[in-house]
């Protein structure tokens, strides 16, 4: 634990550290590194392809990466590696995700899909819970409230009893963002928040994601594809392009860059 | 670091005064304090009307056969409970039902014939033992998902079944096993007070399995079966919660056999077929998957309609083999049309009813749209349309899409 310490400066939250994953012969990730500062909006961006989604999937563990070390600083202010962390582990560090396709549960009421978040913050044993202890029953009122306020902040409470089955998507995708920050996270990795929304939405989306991060004082890593909301409310950005570093830079800097327009629009002649 | 934003606000709106959509066993996950009673008084009721059909058989009222018939309903309403928590909630599936029940029957049987020990421990170690068998197919089905899975656990249930018939010393082989009513703290039980033991047992397991299902374990299962991904993301361990979800099914099946041999006093091995686990499977589908009434509804329709009311009918009557029929052709036609069982029918027709009462007194929208988009929030109408959509997808393909997208 100790020597990871050195890793990450004071103000860090997440450093990806020569990442590499092949699938096979094909190098998704190649040698990637970048750092993510605490209480940043940081977007992670590249053309199809680029390896962006799969970046997300060896942080949070989903897969394994090759080579290379996620040190994050976790919500007891400990930097670990979060390589070889149960999958199921990484949100108990502070970290929590959401979904390119949206993974919300059909049959389950928002209400409920929302306390799936908070799954491991329920203390009170299953025996407990099946005998309606009076302790689980405080417990389970006490984060529908919590599930509500999130909805509430969301603006979508007025539907927290409607089940998620057949729900629009937009409303669907604030339920996942819901899900994700009822943990209260240090880190928040969406991944493409903006697909599938429209023009209203997606700039919805935008005032939402700012508010999230003040609000819930979380740091904020995403991919999007949308390049207004990547430009609009990213602090810095992180391009790649078949799964290798190209520039990480603010917006006007990234947008500036050849690599860059290269890797988006081809080489000029 | 609780910076909850529109507190204030957000307590307001936890009571909401208008209609809630009372369409969904999720939708009443989430009781008010004060209804909190009436569910379990609603299970309570439920158990006194069954417990007074049985009584009434003293009477007269019913014959004596129909009292076995309703009983085995009990019996294997408890089962079929622990088979929905697994297929249901869980998306996981198991043809081994009948092999667990079995050994449930016999663990009963041996302990208070043979052993002399008392009702209470011998239905605990019928409980128990099988119990850790689920654990053991748990473990399994990590590794093999869907229609492997039920194999595996069809092959279990065989082998036990074999056990049964092979080890005659402790279970009487093909004569099979000689059990008696449950003697409960020096009060031996007759057929109606077994009966009433059997309506108390269900009861109870109603409760448990309606605790169990709202709250966090329950939403485990959910996740579980919905998006594996979303479940691991939120720190639900899929590995405990299939263990637990097996452990579940389990008991129950094993507490079924055990009060199986309690109440029929006897237990021999051609009851633990395959046709005893495809017809637990029947009870849950035709019923409801995830809905606890309809699990009972679903038990009745195929233990106790073809004995007590088709056979009775004039030409249909005559044909063998009707319940075999009857359960086929039930089971196609809810699958095909109401893939959320009959306690689907009976939900649709309440949002609907409820619908009509409100736009009857003019606060609904006329004619609501289709387009979920632009309903009105929380309109009654709009409440009534969102199960729609859900139960296209609903239809049975227990583990079809678990897996997906998850590498090992």
């Amino acid at each position: 634990m100790s020597q990871n310490e050195a890793i990450l400066k004071d103000g860090e939250t997440l450093k990806i550290d020569h990442l590499s994953i092949h699938f096979g012969g094909l190098k998704a990730v190649d040698d990637l590194s970048f750092t993510v500062r605490d209480k940043e909006i940081f977007g992670l961006i590249g053309p199809n392809g680029a390896g962006k989604t799969t970046v997300f999937n060896c942080i949070t563990q989903f897969y394994k990466p090759t080579a290379g070390a996620v040190y994050f600083r976790d919500n007891k202010n400990q930097v670990i590696n979060l390589v070889g962390v149960p999958v199921h582990n990484v949100i108990r560090h502070g970290l929590v995700r959401t979904f390119q396709n949206v993974e919300v549960i059909k049959e389950l009421s928002l209400l409920d899909n929302v306390l799936v978040g908070a799954h491991i913050d329920f203390k009170s044993s299953i025996l407990s819970q099946a005998l309606k202890l009076p302790g689980a029953v405080r417990e389970e009122a006490a984060f529908k409230q919590k599930a509500t306020d999130v909805l509430e902040f969301l603006e979508i409470a007025d539907r927290k009893d409607e089940k998620a089955g057949g729900q629009p998507y937009g409303i669907l995708k604030k339920v996942e963002l819901a899900r994700a920050i009822i943990g209260n996270s240090k880190l928040i990795i969406l991944d493409e928040p903006a697909a599938g929304l429209n023009d209203t939405e997606t700039m919805d989306l935008a005032a939402i994601i700012r508010k999230i991060r003040d609000a819930y004082n979380a740091t904020i890593l995403l991919v999007e594809h949308d390049m207004r909301l990547v430009m609009g409310i990213c602090d810095r950005i992180c391009a790649i392009s078949f799964g290798k570093f190209l520039a990480c830079d603010v917006p006007a800097e990234i947008q500036k860059n050849k690599l860059v327009q290269e890797a988006y629009l081809g080489e000029e002649e | 670091m609780n910076n909850q934003p529109n507190m204030k606000q957000a307590t307001q709106a936890v009571n909401p005064h208008g209609p809630r959509p009372e369409t969904s066993q999720a939708a009443a996950s989430g009781p008010q304090p004060t209804l909190l009673g009436n569910v379990y008084f609603k299970f309570i009721l439920f158990g006194v009307a069954l417990g007074l059909i049985g009584a009434s058989q003293s009477l007269g009222i019913i014959k004596a056969s129909t009292l076995g018939y309703l009983g085995n309903v009990l019996i294997y309403a408890v089962v079929a409970l622990g088979l929905n928590l697994l297929l249901g909630y869980s998306g996981l599936i198991t043809l081994g039902t009948a092999g667990f029940m079995g050994f449930g029957s016999y663990l009963a049987a041996y302990f208070t014939s043979d052993m002399d020990i008392s009702f209470w421990g011998a239905l605990l170690i019928a409980i128990i033992v099988p119990t850790l068998f689920g654990v053991v197919i748990g473990f399994v089905s990590l590794r093999i998902e869907g229609i492997y899975l039920a194999i595996a656990t069809l092959c279990v249930s065989e082998i036990l079944l074999k056990t049964f018939e092979e080890a005659e010393e402790l279970t009487g082989g093909m004569q099979g096993k000689k059990a008696s009513y449950p003697n409960l703290f020096g009060f031996q039980l007759d057929r109606l007070t077994t009966y009433i033991l059997l309506v108390v047992v269900l009861v109870l397991i109603m409760m448990l399995t309606y605790n169990l299902v709202n709250g966090q374990m329950g939403r485990a299962f959910h996740a579980m079966r919905g998006s594996e991904v979303a479940a691991a993301a939120m720190g639900v361990n899929l590995l405990k919660y299939r263990l637990i979800s097996f452990a579940l099914a389990t008991a129950y099946a094993g507490l079924g056999g055990a009060l199986y041999a309690f109440f029929i006093k006897f237990t021999y091995p051609s009851v633990w077929n395959i046709n005893l686990s495809l017809y637990v499977l029947a009870a849950v589908v035709i019923g409801g998957m995830r809905s606890i009434y309809g699990t009972v509804i679903g038990a009745f329709v195929v233990w106790a309609v073809p004995d007590l009311i088709l056979k009775n009918l004039p030409i249909i009557g005559k044909i063998s083999g009707v319940p075999y029929i009857f359960n086929g052709i039930l089971i196609i036609v809810v699958i095909m049309f109401y893939p959320n069982g009959l306690a689907g029918i009976g939900n649709t027709l309440k949002a609907k009813a409820m619908a009509m009462i409100a736009s009857g007194a003019g606060t609904g929208p006329k004619g609501a749209s289709t387009q979920a988009d632009t309903r009105t929030p929380g309109s009654p109408s709009g409440a009534a349309q969102s199960p729609a959509p859900a139960q296209g997808d609903a239809a049975i393909r227990p583990g079809a899409d678990s897996g997906e997208g998850v590498s090992k």
